[in-house]
């Protein structure tokens, strides 16, 4: 019986599993506010230290921001946009970078999702136009 | 058995919790924060074409929820201060952008309603709850200055004629994404009160949206993440800690769940008690009975990068610039310190509090009470508290000055018509007799036609931007002279200029230097004893 139980517990769990990952495939929106965080604590962080200054979401449109996250060019076409939002990147920074650390195992499409909703909401003729501040 | 079961249930539990809290994905995230997924809610899959639509339809579920609201200060706007005096958004009179009457259209935009576009607003009807400007999480909900707290949902240009097009919000989708309240909700008001961003609190701006610890230990986006509601724990839709009803002083300890308590639970000791140093620093676990903790922690005001305005001059405001336009002025950094629709503001970031002794008591100056034009600023409010009540702490303030239209011959304060589209709104003419007349009428006050400015003080509690503990304070900050507490009286600080006293500083090194010449006599003595002895 107590076997029983249990059984249908691990059962319901699988079921549960895959329940979330069903959710998770149609998450398509992304979390914009983790997005933020990101956003504003790596790729400000860096663009102020190393850029000449923050880039401000509402710099461009949303068609520019659309153009330049599918191209993936990054720095004048140096290296690649999703590079910095990679675990890989990510595992690379963490001990310096706290917003690197917490999202360290976030998988890469999902974070890089998060920063898209954030710039693509944040741009100039976005839903809520976001300066640096 | 039934012991197995249990734990075979726990063991599941802590299967999900593994299973849930591993996957670390946005999706999982929201399933554990709600049981309601509202894009499944057919009420709420629609196109809506006002606030009030969406709200009907929140309340075919949540059947009570506006009956709560409508008991609340975010809805009435309105305070009932101990003293008897009415007091609330609807009926003071600042020195910012000063008052609402006669200005409902345009500071109605952050009501929590719909339609409040005069004094005949029915604050009985259900449907202009505003549900989503707290409930909206997906950072796109909007309300325009100028449409009574109603929300745009089709282009429409304001004002008309002026060729400024405002996008539609599209309620639907925002419907849909309804959950809990965040830093983001409260923001959207809270943060721009007084007419912009950082403007009027100094410790609640934008940059508090999404800080790191060095700005706010509990909101840090990245640590602890607090909500506004963390603190402000609301039950029924009342949101405690209002600064209209405030707790200076709380002599309890940290809460314990289960037990029910009576007092105000956004106080730094209901979760930190009286003694929360610790045992390497119990020293300044002294200091709690008369210092607010906010004092020490919260070193500076304004630290997010976003200016609070520190005073505003409304008696210049006016001028028109040389192509016959309202004139703007910047300073080096391109922030306005002018325009003609306000007059003159100072700025200012990283701003160092002013300190007071506050007993949670606060005076208000309103509408009718007479004023006099003197060396004294009038006190908008004044937080009232002396180191011999036993009732007060020292607190961190910040005091905004300013200087404002009052009627010089009936000596009150005034409330003037600001904003509107009509001939009368200072922010269109530009004059001050008949905004003002207008203003007053539109109360029943009487106003004797003329207009003057007089210099006026309120004051602000500092208590959010809590920084990290190696940020706060140190004993030099206050213990020494010139420092921070200089100027508050009727208490002995050691160290600082104005409690030093010659007489009384010779009088203990000289005890010291006896207790150590007593010391050594008597240690030679015993020295000298001890080997005579042997
Ligand atoms: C390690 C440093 C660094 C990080 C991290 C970084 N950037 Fe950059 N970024 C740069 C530099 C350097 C430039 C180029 C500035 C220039 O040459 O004008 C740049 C430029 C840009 C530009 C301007 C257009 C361009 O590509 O030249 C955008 C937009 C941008 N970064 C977005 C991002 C986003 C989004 C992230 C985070 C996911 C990010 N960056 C992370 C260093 C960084």
């Amino acid at each position: 019986m107590t076997k029983t139980v249990y059984v249908a517990g691990v059962a319901a769990l699988c079921l549960l599993g895959i329940g979330l990952h069903a959710i998770d495939a149609h998450a398509a929106g992304g979390d914009w506010k983790r997005g933020r965080v990101y956003y504003q604590k790596v790729c400000t962080d860096c663009h102020t230290a190393k850029a000449g200054g923050a880039i401000a979401p509402n710099a461009r449109t949303m068609a520019d921001w659309t153009a330049y996250l599918n191209a993936d060019k990054h720095a004048k076409g140096k290296d690649s946009l999703r590079n910095y939002a990679s675990r890989e990147y990510r595992a690379s920074v963490k001990g310096t970078n706290k917003a690197a650390e917490k999202y360290a195992d976030v998988p890469d499409e999902q974070l890089f999702n998060d920063i898209r909703s954030f710039m693509l909401k944040g741009a100039k003729d976005g839903d809520s136009p976001a300066s640096c501040n | 058995m039934g012991v197995r079961i249990c734990s075979a249930l726990a063991i599941a539990a802590m299967l999900v919790a593994a299973a849930a809290g591993g996957a670390d994905d946005g999706a999982s995230d929201k399933v554990l924060k709600s049981t309601s997924d509202h894009a499944k809610f057919k009420v709420l899959q629609q196109e809506f074409a006002s606030g009030p639509e969406v709200t009907r339809a929140c309340l075919t579920c949540h059947t009570e929820a506006a009956r709560q609201l409508q008991l609340t200060q975010h809805w009435k706007w309105e305070f009932l201060n101990p003293d008897g005096r009415r007091l609330g958004k609807k009926s003071i009179i600042n020195n910012f952008c000063t008052s609402v009457a006669s200005n409902y259209a345009y500071c109605t935009t952050c009501h929590i309603g719909y339609g409040w576009k005069d004094d005949r607003f029915d604050f009985s009807v259900q449907e202009n709850v505003d549900c989503l400007i707290c409930h909206d999480t997906t950072g796109n909900y909007r309300k325009a200055p100028g449409f009574a707290g109603h929300v745009v949902t089709q282009e429409t240009e304001f004002p008309p004629g002026s060729g400024n097009r405002l996008k539609p919000v599209k309620l639907g989708p925002i419907a849909q994404e309804v959950a809990r309240t965040s830093r983001d909700n409260c923001g959207a008001c809270h943060f721009f009160g007084g007419g912009g961003d950082g403007v009027k609190h100094g410790d609640l701006d934008s940059s508090l949206a999404s800080p790191d610890k060095s700005l706010d230990v509990h909101m840090d986006a990245l640590g602890n993440n607090f909500a506004c509601a963390t603190c402000h724990m609301t039950a029924g839709h009342q949101v405690p800690g209002s600064r209209y009803a405030p707790t200076a002083v709380d002599r309890g300890g940290a809460r314990l769940r289960g037990k029910e308590y009576k007092t105000n639970p956004t106080t730094c000791q209901s979760c930190h008690g009286q003694a929360p140093h610790k045992a390497g620093a119990a020293k300044l676990n002294d200091h709690t009975d008369k210092v607010a903790c906010q004092t020490c922690h919260i070193p500076a005001y304004a630290r997010g990068g976003v200016p609070t305005k520190m005073s505003w001059d409304w008696s210049t405001a006016g001028l028109m610039g040389l192509d016959g336009k309202p004139m703007v002025r910047k300073d080096a950094k391109g922030r306005v310190v002018y325009t003609a629709a306000k007059g003159t503001f100072v700025i200012a970031e990283n701003v160092v509090p002013e300190y007071v002794w506050f007993n949670g008591r606060v005076t208000y100056t309103l509408l009718g009470d007479r004023i006099e034009k003197g060396a004294q600023p009038t006190r908008i409010n004044h937080f009232e508290g002396s180191a011999g009540d036993n009732r007060s702490m020292i607190w961190p303030v910040k005091v905004f000055r300013g200087k404002q239209a009052y009627d010089p011959l009936y000596k009150s304060l005034v409330v003037t018509h600001m904003a509107g589209t009509d001939d009368t709104a200072f922010w269109t003419n530009f004059n001050w007799e008949k905004a003002v007349a207008v203003g007053m009428a539109s109360v029943g006050a009487p106003f004797s036609g003329k207009v003057d400015f007089v210099e006026t003080e309120s004051m602000w509690p500092i208590t959010h931007m809590v920084a990290p503990a190696k940020d706060a304070l140190r004993c030099h900050d206050c213990h020494a002279s010139g420092a921070r507490l200089e100027k508050v009286a009727g208490i002995y600080i050691p160290g600082r200029g104005s409690d030093h006293s010659v007489w009384l500083e010779v009088i203990g090194w000289a005890l010291a230097a006896l207790a150590l010449a007593g010391a050594l006599v008597h240690g030679t003595g015993r020295i000298a004893a001890a080997r005579r002895r042997h």
